[in-house]
């Protein structure tokens, strides 16, 4: 087992690597010199020269590469003698248009990004394990249709424009809910939790009609096994070949895939928090974007591929947890 | 669970708890006139038409025909476990109490308890995600009741008598952890704990090697002496039956195309049918007499 | 499309891949023929479908007969008193300009969302063309070669599908000079989505070169090439034909969504998404400008996975009988 752990992860090592070394060629080997982001249009080759040294951009690329990473580990020098800035580990740079930290700006940013994909995630999970198994179990009748052409719309809307909808209709026209703006908790929970009510309901209606879906076809999947028949014909009580022997089989692949659903929304919900200025890990991203900050575009590339790794070996260890076919195997 | 179709007429025999106190002069399993229609596109479909035969304590029927002969459909009719949309006519009497006339909650209390079914595979028969223990054991809970650890302990007799080895480690072990021969000793495990009166096997060796068949065979047989229930066994395999049934039905189409004594059917067929399955079949018997001989499995 | 990039583009992917990882489907031409006459829902989807690709096509003729362009500004059709708002209501809704106009510009809606119908269809399929070939040729490499083969591209697709694909997209068209955006989105698109096909074509590939018709192709002297082509590929149609319509509703969704977000098709061209990110400085005044492009949008997603869920489900069943 300890095996199998270590294994996997020096596979998400490599995999996180290979997209280090990707996303570096990208924004600071392919794209527009980082310097004149700098330092303007009234830069002068000295200038450029210098900043290059500063930033590490005139060593050779595979001597970027490890400074960077071991930047990520031991923290790293700008600049050389009395002019020298220590960014201490894990040091992700400096942001090339505030000159903050990176990784300070993310660790700021993180709790609005946990909060909603938490709040979402509870929504989702209720309303999608909820409608499929409905789905499932009265297969074929009104209830059954109205839910999946529900969730069929859920697919089918772009979530930015549920939000606008949404904000059209209780924000401006029916004034049920102020013009969203975050605060913390603590200064005034009825004002955080309108701020957020909306985000969590777009993000919550796309994902549960996923999982309702999904749900749905595994729970229908699962009824048809042999094993249901057996329990059947055990005699057992119907919710009980429901709930011990359909929802198990059915479940454990969806719970596995919100693990990594959640994971993804951790590392920032791009458009959604953009859509609310919600002031998020996704805005930030958004953000950096848009004034080409390479630091923060790679630190936010980086954090994303980091959770889509650890919920990946994390998704698979509960597995084998869950499933005791996988279980064995991994021992 | 399809609703099964109830003769408006029929008497109501007895209460719940009296499904076991036979009536007098009735036998174990008395199907008369059984017809199974499923709905299809083109109009309702009889995939069992009119079929009867009667079952004895400690006797065994073999209904044999090919796949989509009505042989398996006419086994979930008595558990009352048609697939949705099935229903089932006629009257399928078990100590002489009409199954048709019961309510599904009413046949959840024959079913596993009086009634118990080994299917063909037994693989899929199995839930992956529950000890084998857990799973032979459920059912004895759900009838006797009893605690957690009692069960267990049923559970693990159960395994031993079917000669599973070290019962005792084996009843926490999952359903992918045996072989097939040993997954369909466990579902005997699991069908014969409550000690049915009638139980049904719906091609129990198919899926299994022609050794193990023979080794799973042969512990039926010894299982079903010792305690003496009636058994339904149903196969697409003469041989097979040969070896376990002493009456034989054989089915097509969902028609009863013969039914006699395993001698009669053996001996003397008199449906061309019969005769043409036969014909297909070499001497298997003397196959299997061989083979029993350096079985291990 | 993978997980980090759900958040806009996931939909169809879980139900619609798992089902079909097994199994293979004889003779789908005929099946899809009686799949789009059954239930009305589909006849519906199917119907608005070709509306759109009309719509599409016909973009540059409705122009000259009308002789309104999509780029033209309309001062008479809005109030500048109101800071550029559509004159008249429901957006400016007119017998000139069928869905009203931009607010600020006056550029003409209609025009605008069927110029923006050829764009987003074209990146769409030619997206959906290239994961296809892609994903068919990966996919039945490894699937049939196995071995080393499979190795290098299963790695290959473990990372690919492991990206944050959303943010690399939207970071890699950003830093990209402006160039053709409309083939740099199929490019950007096809990078990250042809694993999800090839994905499924490798596992069916590797059950079918198990099958007994392959063994007696194999053993009656039959080239893997031929094999290949003659006896699985024929087998893989009607899960190609299923995978690529479920596709074109997630690379049109995928495309709004990064039009809307700035980094894919750039103005003046048209685009649904980028025309939803021009409205929202103006959603509460002017709804109109976001509801008409929303709601083409939808329905375009939704007929493409209405009739591709339905062929699926045929599919299945056509396995299990």
């Amino acid at each position: 087992m300890l095996f199998y752990i270590l294994k996997r992860v020096a596979a998400g090592a490599i995999v996180l690597f290979l997209i280090t070394v990707f996303t570096y060629t990208v924004f600071f080997v392919l794209s527009p010199d980082p310097a004149y982001m700098i330092c303007g249009k009234t830069c002068t080759p000295d200038r450029i020269a210098d900043i290059h040294e500063k930033l590490g951009l005139d060593k050779p690329f595979w001597e970027q590469i490890w400074i960077f990473i071991s930047g990520l580990f031991v923290g790293r020098e700008y600049g050389e003698g009395v002019n020298a800035v220590h960014c201490t580990a894990p040091c992700l740079g400096y942001s090339f248009q505030t000159s903050q930290s990176v990784f300070e700006m993310i660790v700021q940013r993180l709790p609005v990004s946990a909060t909603l994909a938490v709040g979402a995630a509870v929504l989702w999970l209720l309303a999608g394990i909820g409608g499929g198994l409905i789905g499932a179990v009265k297969k074929g009748t009104w209830w059954d249709r109205g839910i999946m052409v529900v969730a069929l719309s859920g697919i089918s809307l772009p979530n930015y424009f549920v939000a606008l909808a949404l904000q059209y209709i209780l924000v401006v026209k029916l004034k049920w809910l102020p013009f969203p703006t975050a605060v913390p908790f603590a200064d005034d929970p009825l004002q955080w939790f309108q701020a957020y009510i909306m985000p969590w309901f777009v993000l919550a209606f796309m994902y549960a009609a996923m999982y309702t879906r999904l749900v749905r076809a595994n729970v229908i999947d699962t009824l048809g096994q042999g094993f249901i028949r057996t329990a059947r014909a055990k005699g057992l009580d119907p919710n009980i070949v429901m709930g011990k022997h359909a929802l198990r089989p059915a479940l454990t692949p969806a719970l596995t895939l919100f693990g990594m659903d959640f994971a993804a929304l951790l590392g920032g919900a791009l458009i959604t928090e953009t859509v609310f200025g919600l002031n998020g890990v996704g805005k930030l991203t958004a953000d950096s974007i848009t004034q080409n900050d390479q630091p923060v575009i790679m630190a936010v590339t980086l954090l994303a591929a980091a959770l889509v790794v650890v919920a990946n070996i994390v998704v698979d260890l509960l597995y084998s947890v869950l499933d005791p076919r996988v279980r064995v195997k991994a021992q | 669970m399809s609703r099964q179709k109830r003769s408006k007429n029929a008497p109501r025999t007895g209460s719940l708890k009296t499904v076991s106190i036979p009536i007098k002069g009735s036998t174990l399993l008395d199907v008369e006139n059984l017809t199974v229609t499923f709905p299809t596109v083109r109009g309702p479909v009889d995939v069992v038409k009119d079929s009867s035969f009667r079952i004895d304590p400690g006797k065994t029927l073999g209904i044999v025909g090919e796949s989509g002969s009505g042989k398996s459909m006419t086994s979930l009719a008595i558990m009352g476990l048609l697939p949705e949309g099935g229903e089932a006519s006629g009257r399928i009497r078990f100590f002489g109490h009409d199954l048709l006339d019961r309510s599904d909650r009413e046949m959840r209390r024959v079913r596993g308890d009086k009634i118990a079914m080994i299917f063909q595979d037994p693989l899929s028969s199995l839930n992956p995600y529950y000890t084998v223990g857990v799973q032979i054991a459920e059912a004895y809970r759900a009838h006797r009741g009893g605690s957690k650890a009692a069960a267990k302990k049923v559970a693990v007799d159960a395994m031993r008598r079917v000669k599973i080895a070290d019962p005792e480690q084996r009843v926490d072990h999952y359903p992918h952890q045996f072989s097939g021969g040993m997954r369909q000793r466990i579902m005997i495990a699991m069908a014969l704990c409550l000690e049915p009166d009638l139980v049904i096997a719906d091609e129990p060796t198919t899926a299994l090697d022609v050794t193990v068949q023979a080794q799973i065979l042969d512990l039926m047989k010894e299982l079903q002496e010792e305690t003496g229930t009636g058994m339904l066994f149903i196969t697409h395999d003469l041989a097979v039956v040969s070896e376990v049934a002493d009456e034989v039905l054989v089915m097509k189409g969902g028609e009863t195309m013969e039914h006699g004594t395993a001698e009669e059917i053996f001996s003397n067929p008199q449906s061309s049918y019969t005769t043409a399955l036969l014909d297909a079949v070499p001497r298997i018997t003397d196959v299997v007499g061989d083979i029993k001989g350096v079985s291990h499995e | 499309m993978s997980a980090p990039a759900s958040e806009l583009a996931g939909g169809t992917r879980k139900g619609a891949l798992s089902t079909l990882d097994s199994g293979s489907a004889p003779n789908p031409v005929k099946r899809v023929v009686a799949a789009l006459r059954s239930t009305p829902s589909v006849v519906v989807s199917f119907g608005w479908i070709i509306f759109i690709v009309v719509l599409a096509l016909a973009a540059p003729l409705l122009e000259q007969i009308t002789g309104i362009s999509p780029y033209a500004y309309h001062e008479n059709a809005i109030d500048p008193a109101l800071g550029g708002l559509p004159l008249g209501q429901w957006g400016g809704v007119s017998a000139e300009h069928w869905f009203g106009v931009e607010p600020g510009s006056g550029r003409d809606i209609f025009m605008r969302i069927a110029y923006g119908a050829q764009v987003s269809l074209t990146i769409a399929v030619a997206a959906t063309i290239v994961t296809t070939t892609l994903g068919v040729v990966f996919g039945m490499l490894a699937g049939f070669f196995g071995g080393v083969l499979d190795q290098l591209v299963s790695r290959l697709m473990d990372f690919l599908m492991a990206f944050p694909a959303l943010i690399f997209m939207i970071a890699l068209l950003s830093a990209l000079p402006a160039g053709n955006r409309p083939l740099l989105l199929v490019i950007v698109l096809s990078i990250f989505a042809w694993p999800y096909t090839a994905r499924v074509v490798r596992g069916q590939t590797m059950s079918l070169r198990n099958g007994e018709f392959v063994e007696s192709a194999r053993a009656s002297g039959a080239s893997p090439a031929r094999i290949a082509f003659k006896e699985i590929l024929p087998n893989l149609r009607g899960t190609i034909i299923v995978l690529s319509t479920l596709s074109v509703p997630q690379y049109i969704g995928t495309e709004a969504a990064l039009s809307f977000l700035g980094v894919g098709v750039i103005p003046p061209t048209p685009s649904w998404g980028q025309m939803i990110a021009s409205s929202v400085a103006w959603y509460a005044v002017d709804p109109m400008y976001f509801v008409i492009p929303g709601l083409f949008l939808f329905f375009t997603v939704l007929s493409f996975t209405v009739v591709g869920d339905h062929l699926q489900r045929q599919l299945d069943e056509g396995d299990a009988a």
